[in-house]
């Protein structure tokens, strides 16, 4: 243990430097991991979705479609066959979200990719199994789900759930969404009026 | 191991650490960047006056939109028939020039460009000739009536009717700006209004107020100021001697009855060279051809496609690139339609194919008609033989024009278009079997050879037109008469003031 410590320490003469270089990192850290809203991304709140207004449309449909109170964003849009794969899909799918936005590259027009899709229709399953499955002939057929996620899927007839007909950023200039909130502290606020 | 390490890997620790802290800086400040773009309002730098057609004025206010407008400017997307590039019709299809003969378009005519080249191309076309002064030229100051927010300005000092008399030189030093703001746009408010009379008077004609049309509505109407078929009436009670701008749609916008509209007033764009057939030229029905088709029917506006809404940084506002939507599928066609990109064009290219191949059919039809039609009165058919065949020359070829003219017809109303050709290929068969008969009675027998036009050139030659003279006689034009416009113009605009605000 005490061999680790001296290997991470710096040597005496450069321990103030870098003290204060590796304060500024770790502060400039916590300065993004705050106003970036970091922490709610472990959650499952729709609201973290519309973190950078990107998504507004999509949250503004859901909001006002029968699925708000039954089902969040992650309900159906990350995977729940199992604890680790729902993370790592999270985890992979914000990541490339958030490098889109940061690099201003969102198109006008957000599109499913397929992977995506097939999260969703699996989902549409997890949650509506009752009322696509025959129980009378499960015991003579195979389960029906395989024809529910190869070629045609729920949506394609069931176009507006959740998120209306038109997909656009301008889709839905004007919903009232919750509103960001400011990153800045009250008291900080007072100090400098 | 060792507590000591080489001064080297410190430094390296050092400065790596220095680019981390860097990049983080900016990581952070992007992201604070981003969140101070929602609220950023409308910031007004110039009170824009009424009638001010500069378009650049108009933009210091909204430079979003007036910035996507100059794009109009690219002029690189081809698409399998039309897009933005400059296409020598004639030269695509010289059929057309024995179609037009002894009218402007067998002289000239070009796919057309974005709206920033609408002065630029007026100028440039042999169809309006090379007029020497003010009073010189083949056409009518009408025929600038959508080419520039400087119209309703000459209009508003002029009075209409005046506006609409005398040549089209007349005016080539006021007319300056290409379509731009102030054609749809009210200058106080930036709501859309109609800015030419024709459309309005049109309505009026029908007991239907422009006025009570909704902002959904609006998105097509002010395309419809200028992308639907019109006429120059010369006939106009009140308004003799003036070339007057009018839509015919008394009787509504369907081929048959513009047609009927237009027999009822014995009117004729021209006379054929060929067939001496009383001849109609189809304009431009786009925004009839478009209303009739599904898009129409559901409600969508012109805008929608051609004009849609973007997001930039929070903020909502109208792409005003205007432009074909196969440019800009993504941002369109998918709004509402979930098909692949690949899928949405082969859906529009297998409309345009399946109707352009009947479409050929008449063209030819009717260059038959025009040459048949020109044996039997070689001949020595009389007026009273030929009256009905040269109806019928002249309504199959309508026919042909108003498919071919409305741009995109093909894809705005499909089943519509197909109609309106099948019509004219019967006409057309009809009247050529009225012309067999005539030949028949004259002594003509066996087939009148179908003309060598190959190319333009060929087909210009075919129908005797002086070609070289029209492009030297351009020539001139563009080096005496234009630089004048274009001293005068500027000697005038640099009087017109600018009124900043807070300043």
């Amino acid at each position: 243990m005490s061999n680790i410590l001296k290997a991470i320490l710096p040597p005496p003469g450069w321990q103030f430097t870098v003290a204060i270089v590796a304060g500024v990192l770790f502060g400039l850290a916590v300065y993004v991991l705050y106003i970036s809203n970091a922490v709610s991304y472990l959650s499952d709140d729709p609201k973290t979705c519309i973190n950078c207004h990107v998504m507004n449309h999509e949250y503004a449909s859901w909001f006002h479609s029968s699925h708000r109170e039954q089902a969040s964003c992650n309900d159906c849009h990350v995977p729940h066959d199992n604890i680790f794969n729902t993370y790592f899909f999270k985890a992979k799918d914000g990541l490339r979200h958030a490098t889109v936005f940061t690099l201003r590259q969102e198109p006008q027009v957000i599109r499913i990719k397929e992977e995506g899709a097939k999260v969703v229709q699996n989902n549409c399953i997890r949650c509506h199994n009752e009322l696509i499955t025959d129980r009378k002939m499960l015991s003579s057929t195979k389960t029906f789900d395989h024809f529910r996620t190869e070629g045609r899927q729920c949506w394609e007839c069931h176009r507006e759930v959740p998120h209306g007909r038109l997909n656009s950023l301008s889709a839905a200039p004007d919903a009232l969404i919750p509103e960001t909130k400011n990153p800045i502290p009250e008291w900080i606020k007072n100090m400098v009026k | 191991m060792s507590t000591q390490r080489k001064p080297i890997v410190n430094w390296i620790i050092f400065f790596t650490t220095i680019v981390v802290v860097f990049f983080l800086g900016l990581l952070a400040s992007s992201i604070t960047e981003r969140r101070s773009e929602e609220p950023v309002a409308l910031k007004p730098q110039v009170k824009i006056a009424q009638f001010d057609p500069r378009n650049d004025v108009w933009g210091k206010n909204y430079p979003t939109q007036h910035e996507s407008w100059a794009k109009t400017e690219e002029s690189d997307f081809k698409s399998k028939y039309n897009g933005n590039a400059m296409i020598d019709m004639l030269e695509v299809d010289p059929r057309l020039v024995v179609m037009w003969a002894g009218y402007g378009f067998s002289k000239d005519y070009n796919q057309g460009r974005g709206h920033i080249y609408a002065i630029e191309d007026i100028r440039n076309t042999l169809r309006t000739g090379g007029p020497t002064d003010d009073n010189d030229g083949p056409m009518p100051s009408t025929c600038w009536t959508c080419k520039s927010p400087d119209v309703p300005r000459i209009m508003n000092e002029e009075g209409v009717s005046e506006y609409y008399t005398g040549k089209w030189a007349r005016l080539g030093a006021e007319i300056v700006n290409p379509i731009g703001c102030a054609d749809c746009h009210n200058n106080e408010t930036m709501e859309l209004q109609i800015s030419r009379p024709a459309l309005v008077e049109a309505f009026e004609r029908q007991g239907k107020d422009v006025a009570n049309a909704t902002h959904n509505e609006m998105r097509s109407l002010v395309c419809a100021q200028c992308h639907v078929e019109y006429y120059f009436d010369k006939n106009r009670p009140g308004s003799e001697g003036s070339a007057y701008l009018t839509f015919p749609w008394d009787n509504g916008t369907k081929v048959e009855e513009m047609e009927s509209y237009y027999d009822a007033k014995n009117f004729k764009d021209w006379t054929h060279k060929l067939s001496k057939a009383p001849m109609l030229k189809a304009q431009h029905p786009g925004y009839e051809v478009f209303s009739m088709g599904i898009h129409g029917e559901r409600g969508v506006s012109c805008a929608d496609c051609h004009m849609p809404y973007m997001t930039e940084g929070g903020r909502k506002y109208t792409d005003h690139h205007i432009q074909s939507p196969l440019d800009n599928i993504e941002n369109s066609c998918m709004v509402c339609h979930k098909e692949k990109t690949e899928t949405l064009v082969k859906n529009v290219y297998d409309r345009q194919d399946k109707i352009i191949e009947n479409r050929d059919e008449l063209e030819k039809l009717c260059v038959r008609l025009h040459v048949e039609a020109k044996t039997a009165w070689d001949l020595g058919a009389t007026e009273d033989q030929m009256k009905d065949i040269l109806m019928d020359i002249r309504h199959a070829q309508w026919r042909w024009d108003y498919a071919a003219a409305s741009h995109g017809g093909s894809f705005h109303a499909p089943v519509e278009i197909s109609r309106v050709i099948a019509t004219g290929i019967n006409i057309a068969q009809e009247g050529r079997i009225k012309l067999a008969r005539l030949l028949m009675t004259l002594g003509y027998s066996g087939e009148v050879p179908y003309p060598d036009i190959s190319t333009k050139a060929k087909a210009q030659e075919f129908i005797g037109m002086p070609i070289e003279k029209l492009i030297k006689e351009k020539e001139e034009f563009k080096k005496n008469l234009m630089p004048k416009w274009d001293k005068e113009a500027q000697e005038r605009e640099s009087k017109m003031t600018t009124t900043y605000v807070n300043k």
